[in-house]
């Protein structure tokens, strides 16, 4: 057996059981007294998707297909989530994403249903370090969430690293979620921070080497309402290759109704080689969205530039997404139209134009 | 490949994106005409303990001012300060001041909140009228809300077990008492979080081993009259201060009892006109009036200056 092996799979027990006292610990002397808050709550997006253009390469028939579905309505996610507030300064978040996954049944017979996954499950204690919050499980990554945040839609499109994957097709070792730990506050109010570490595989998959990943994030606030955040991950790879993340993002907020954001990234991999050279990963995305009417009515739109492979010419992608978000009665109801128009680079890629009628529900 | 140059970008036929582009402009264009149409209503929200006094006051301000539109929701403190950061809101209820966290939320978002304390209310301990307890001390009240004493009887009062009504947490009032009274320790797990004063003091009415915590303005019905089925318990500093009822408005004037509070208002920034006509009519001696024929007390002279210096 390989004595370097035996010693690291030691080391796994040995920092999961201190995060462990850690926690019991802190929360055991609480618990007498404790008062839960239970909460409940949930969010569905669900989506009429209408194809206006023919000839993209998303909304070209395959083949001249007739059956080639050129509208459809779907599911695109649904959160259940439990949230139990121990007390003032420690809580508990379990969150069930929904998503539809192809996968066989005992029979052996393939099918797409809508399945259920743990998309959260932390402990979450606050002013243990004063001004910052220690999370301790599979949370939230802080790679999205100020963007997320600001973005505010992510029933009609995630921001732009977390659907990076989903619009170039190229893997950006980006997720929502992660095992681990991470602690975020703020050092003075115009100056605040972001750390976590963790498996680096994401809440769809168990860790699968024995890196981790290590996140980084500084969020200043030069003037109310101007954010200026800087980002950067990084994990080993294999022996002698590494993968970083730098992103930048500005946010502009302080007129009231009006929300300005731009993000910036750049992945690197040395694993992705092009003979032999490695090749980069970018792109940039601006959006903005606008209070019409209080608490009933919002406009919002979002440009995205996408650089699969810096190695690569026409292989870039320009995505422009502008919608309507509309509160008929009150917030647990919306109505969100939505078009999305893509741009390819390559001049044997026409146009993909894409409606969206999405219907966001929460409890 | 690296190092060659990268082909200039190939055009395409973009008028139907210009026509995209134009419609949903001219559409946002019409929303705004419709918007600014619907902005002239005055939004206010928050402090449920501050409902009832500030929609009366809007309804007697809107009589008397033709044309002008208000309305108030509850919700609670924390979710007026949250409404005021999201501009969900032009003006915020709020029966407890800003907590560190919502500062700094503000900050983030650049919303420059500007606070007005419009009354002052007399948090009131309120049990069953059947209850023989008429006075605690403000240590036996944190003690009884944060579980550690059970039974009346230790209190010299029936063999019952206490049964604690409260409130949830983005209450101000939930998270004064907390502050000022349990000394920023727990809740017990026992309260029953009832959603607004009125379910408290109809809780409390039912419920012959019954406490609550109220603010003032609540133990008075429709005619300016004690409700019946409650008792309105005086407070004592300690054991040695003598005891003082939320209902004596000289005590409450004086400080002499000892859980009052400014009710304030926020707005981000400056105030609208709109909102500073409103604002000013709450503090005229007018809105003061309906202030005190509502249960709470008058703001005082140093409250004044700092509103109207905030009006400026």
């Amino acid at each position: 057996m390989n004595p370097k092996r035996k010693i690291q799979g030691g080391r796994k027990p040995v920092l999961a059981g201190w995060l462990l006292i850690l926690a019991i610990g802190l929360l055991g002397p609480g618990i007498s007294q404790a008062q839960a808050q239970q909460k409940f709550s949930g969010t569905v997006f669900f989506d009429y998707t209408f194809y206006l253009s023919d000839k993209g390469p998303i909304t070209t028939p395959p083949g001249d297909n007739p059956n080639f579905k050129n509208n459809f309505m779907q599911f695109r996610r649904v959160y259940f989530r439990y949230d139990n507030k121990i007390n003032n300064n420690i809580s508990f978040r379990l969150t069930l994403d929904g998503d539809t996954v192809k996968a066989t049944d005992a029979g052996s017979k393939p099918d797409d249903k809508f399945r259920p996954f743990l998309k959260h499950m932390y402990l979450q204690i606050s002013e243990l370090i004063p001004d910052a919050d220690l999370k301790v499980g599979m949370a939230d990554t802080i790679t999205f969430k100020l963007a997320e945040d600001r973005w505010g839609y992510r029933s009609v499109a995630k921001t732009l690293l977390d659907g990076y994957k989903d619009i170039t097709g190229k893997e950006i070792d980006a997720t929502s979620a992660d095992l681990g730990v991470s602690l975020t506050g703020k050092i003075a109010r115009p100056v605040r921070y972001g750390l976590m570490l963790t498996n680096g595989a994401g809440y769809s998959h168990p860790e699968g080497d024995k890196y981790k990943k290590l996140m980084g994030q500084l969020h200043l606030i030069p003037l109310p309402g101007l954010s200026v955040v800087g980002y950067v991950d990084y994990e080993k790879q294999e022996e002698g290759a590494k993968a970083l993340t730098y992103k930048g993002d500005l946010f502009i907020e302080s007129i009231p109704g009006l929300i300005l954001g731009a993000e910036y990234f750049v992945y690197r991999n040395d694993k992705n080689l092009v003979e032999g050279q490695r090749s980069d990963r970018s792109g940039f995305s601006v959006f903005g969205r606008y209070n019409l009417i209080s608490d009933k009515l919002n406009v919002f739109a979002r440009f995205d530039r996408y650089e699969p492979d810096d190695l690569i010419n026409d292989d870039q992608i320009s995505l422009v997404i502008a919608g309507l978000d509309w509160a008929p009665m009150n917030s647990s109801f919306k109505l969100q139209p939505n078009i999305w128009v893509y741009d390819y680079q390559d001049p044997l890629k026409k146009n993909d134009v894409i409606f969206n009628l999405t219907f966001m529900m929460a409890f | 490949m690296k190092g060659q140059a990268k082909t200039k970008k190939h055009q395409k036929p973009v008028a139907w994106l210009l026509t995209a582009g134009l419609s949903l402009i001219l559409l946002a264009v019409f929303l705004v005409s419709a918007a600014s149409a619907q902005r002239k209503m005055v939004q206010i929200k928050g402090s449920d303990t501050m409902v009832n006094l500030v929609q009366i006051m809007a309804e007697e301000y809107m009589a008397k001012n033709p044309g002008t539109a208000l309305a108030v929701v509850g919700g609670g403190s924390g979710t007026g300060i949250t409404a005021i950061i999201n501009g969900t809101c032009d003006l915020a209820n709020h029966s407890r001041e800003w907590k560190k966290s919502e500062l700094d939320l503000a900050y983030e978002k650049g919303v420059r909140p500007r606070i007005f304390a419009i009354a002052v209310d007399a948090l009131s301990i309120v049990v069953n009228e059947k209850n023989s307890i008429d006075s605690l001390t403000m240590a036996q009240v944190g003690s009884i809300f944060r579980g550690e004493i059970k039974n009346w009887k230790v209190l010299g009062g029936p063999d019952q077990k206490i049964s604690l009504y409260g409130r949830q947490s983005n209450s101000g009032t939930y998270s004064f008492l907390q502050e000022h009274v349990l000394n920023n320790k727990n809740y017990s797990p026992e309260v029953k979080e009832m959603n607004g004063n009125a379910q408290i003091i109809e809780a409390v009415t039912q419920d012959a081993a019954g406490i609550g915590y109220v603010g003032v303005g609540y133990v008075y019905n429709d005619q300016g009259q004690l409700r019946k089925g409650i008792k309105v318990l005086k407070i004592k500093k300690d054991e040695n201060s003598p005891e003082y009822s939320p209902l004596d408005k000289d005590a409450v004037y004086s400080a002499k009892y000892a859980v009052s509070r400014p009710l304030y208002q926020s707005t981000n920034g400056k105030p609208s006109a709109a909102v500073s006509q409103f604002l000013k009519f709450e503090l005229s001696p007018e809105g003061q009036a309906i202030v005190e024929r509502e249960g709470f007390f008058r703001i005082g002279k140093d409250l004044m200056e700092q509103n109207e210096k905030n009006l400026r």
